[in-house]
């Protein structure tokens, strides 16, 4: 399996088929003498302004702080080990409304959307 | 039968998706100007949406992947942000326009001046996605879109002269105005191969849930749903160079020359059809663009997509099309000429091009996408020929759009 091929920037759903957000990053741990091990994968902006450069990666990192507070000034960071089917998508073992991931789709619903009548 | 339904079913669809305010515009300006002579136009454009559709619904029933999930997988983030971009912008300005296609109906219908209607169009249209189901929207467009099925009657009914019409399905110099020729040349271009219609099918295979058991449905929905769109431009054309030119108009540059067009042939009904024909036409498309501006970014991004699910379900994507909707209004309610306005974003349309179809060449090479259905030697040409015409699109629209744009 090639990683950066097979993994990086495909679907990614939590246990109960709830598309999440794509891989948009994966961290890996260098170990002397042997080959580099992934630790876990990432999801969200931040990691995805990081793959356009340093720049765009700290002022990402900026407003989602300061429009998220400090739960918000770091990527979604989820265990490699929560990997549990790698197929078209990506399926994890995670439920996605214990995380933050959807923070602001949920504000979205809660102040905008759900508030339109017919929603 | 259920496959036969299905086809039918797909094939007004396409129709319904294919003719919209840029086929109607261009195809009536090029008819005044230059007669029969940019026939030729519609039917290379038609040739290649033929040759993407397929592509696109193939990908979609082989991989399961929406083109823009793909070419996001396959090429990684930093190269996707470009046709994401480029498609964003070219799917903004057309939505604007078919909303200006709209509200020009409904000026002719009301009396009340354009501006106005902008915004109820747009309400309209964001109310129907709020509220209705993929099915509901595809099928409503499609059947009321038959309306425009009237323009091919009308051209039959003037008796032109097939010999001409036939001859000019292959390409000419012009006699005069070269600048302006292949500005409108390219416009046709551009509002036949459109990136919304190939990206917007490959969301509505998956919507629809098909499989490797869909490739002849799909090959039959492209080739034939694509063929029937570009009959009824030709039959604008037809129209427009028989009737125009004998009203002394040959040039089209605004919107209020065309109703005339249908009136020699059916009387007062003949602006009833024009007015409905262009208001469906418009208001589908529309649907349709307004539904991939959120199509594009849910799958670009990763986040839950889907018409049939309840806004509340899927925040982000009802989000980005009540933008999307709201944002296009903002144009045509200040006053920004939908003529104009058209003509420029079919023409940018065709400049975006390579950016959205150099993809295609990867990914339906792909067998990790498309297995044994990969592109043969016919569809690779196909795709490196328009490709190749994007790239020239690309590089003359900007100099003729100054000498020879409206």
């Amino acid at each position: 399996m090639k990683l950066l091929r097979d993994i990086l920037d495909k679907q990614v759903l939590d246990r109960n088929h709830v598309k999440i957000g794509k891989v948009d990053g994966l961290v890996a741990e260098l170990r002397p003498g042997k080959p580099p091990m992934i630790v876990s994968i990432e999801l969200g902006s931040i990691t995805l302004a990081r793959r356009l450069g340093q720049r765009p990666g700290h002022l990402m990192a900026g407003l989602a702080a300061k429009l998220g507070g400090k739960r918000h000034a770091r990527p979604h960071r989820i265990a490699w080990g929560k990997v549990r089917d790698i197929g078209i998508d990506i399926e994890l073992d995670i439920d996605v409304r214990e995380t933050s991931i959807f923070a602001w789709q949920d504000w979205l619903r809660d102040h905008v959307i759900g508030r339109i009548p017919g929603a | 039968m259920k496959k036969l339904l299905e086809i039918s079913l797909g094939i007004v669809t396409s129709v319904g998706g294919f003719l919209e305010v840029g086929s109607m515009a261009t195809a009536a300006q090029a008819g005044a100007t230059f007669g029969f002579q940019l026939i030729w136009a519609v039917v290379l454009g038609t040739i290649c949406i033929i040759f993407l559709v397929e592509m696109a619904g193939r990908f979609a029933a082989m991989s399961h992947h929406t083109i823009s999930d793909g070419i996001r997988e396959r090429f990684g983030f930093n190269v996707f942000l470009w046709p994401f971009l480029a498609a964003l912008l070219v799917n903004f300005m057309v939505l604007s326009a078919e909303i200006g296609g709209v509200a020009i109906a409904l000026e002719f219908a009301t009396g009340i001046g354009f501006q106005w209607w902008a915004l109820p169009a747009a309400l309209l249209a964001w109310l129907l996605l709020w509220k209705g189901t993929f099915g509901f929207i595809e099928k409503g467009v499609s059947i009321l879109g038959l309306v425009t099925l009237c323009f091919v009657v009308g051209a039959v009914m003037l008796k032109p002269d097939w010999k001409a019409v036939a001859t000019a399905a292959v390409p000419s110099l012009p006699a005069h105005d070269g600048a302006n020729y292949w500005f409108m040349a390219v416009s046709i271009l551009g509002a036949s191969i459109s990136p919304y219609l190939f990206m917007f099918y490959s969301s509505g295979a998956i919507e629809d849930h098909w499989d490797e058991s869909y490739l002849g449905t799909n090959r039959a929905i492209a080739g034939m749903g694509m063929t029937f769109g570009g009959t009824i431009s030709i039959g604008v054309l037809i129209v427009a160079a028989l009737v125009l030119a004998t009203h002394g108009i040959d040039q089209v540059n605004d919107y209020h020359q065309l109703p005339l067009m249908l009136i020699p042939i059916f009387g007062f009904w003949g602006f009833i059809l024009f007015v409905a024909s262009l208001a469906i036409a418009c208001f589908g498309a529309a649907l349709e663009v307004g539904l991939q501006q959120a199509y594009l970014v849910a799958q670009g991004f990763g986040w839950a997509w889907g018409e049939d699910r309840k806004p509340r379900d899927d925040p982000g994507f009802s989000a980005v099309y009540t933008l999307s909707l709201l944002l296009a209004a903002v144009p045509i309610t200040l006053g920004i000429d939908p003529l104009k306005l058209t003509i420029f974003s079919m023409a940018l349309t065709a400049a975006s091009l390579p950016l959205t179809v150099v993809p295609f060449l990867f990914l339906l090479n792909d067998e990790r996408y498309v297995g044994e259905h990969r592109n043969g030697f016919i569809s690779n040409a196909a795709v490196i020929f328009i490709i190749a015409l994007g790239f020239v699109l690309a590089l003359v629209t900007i100099p003729l759009q100054i000498l020879g744009g409206t």
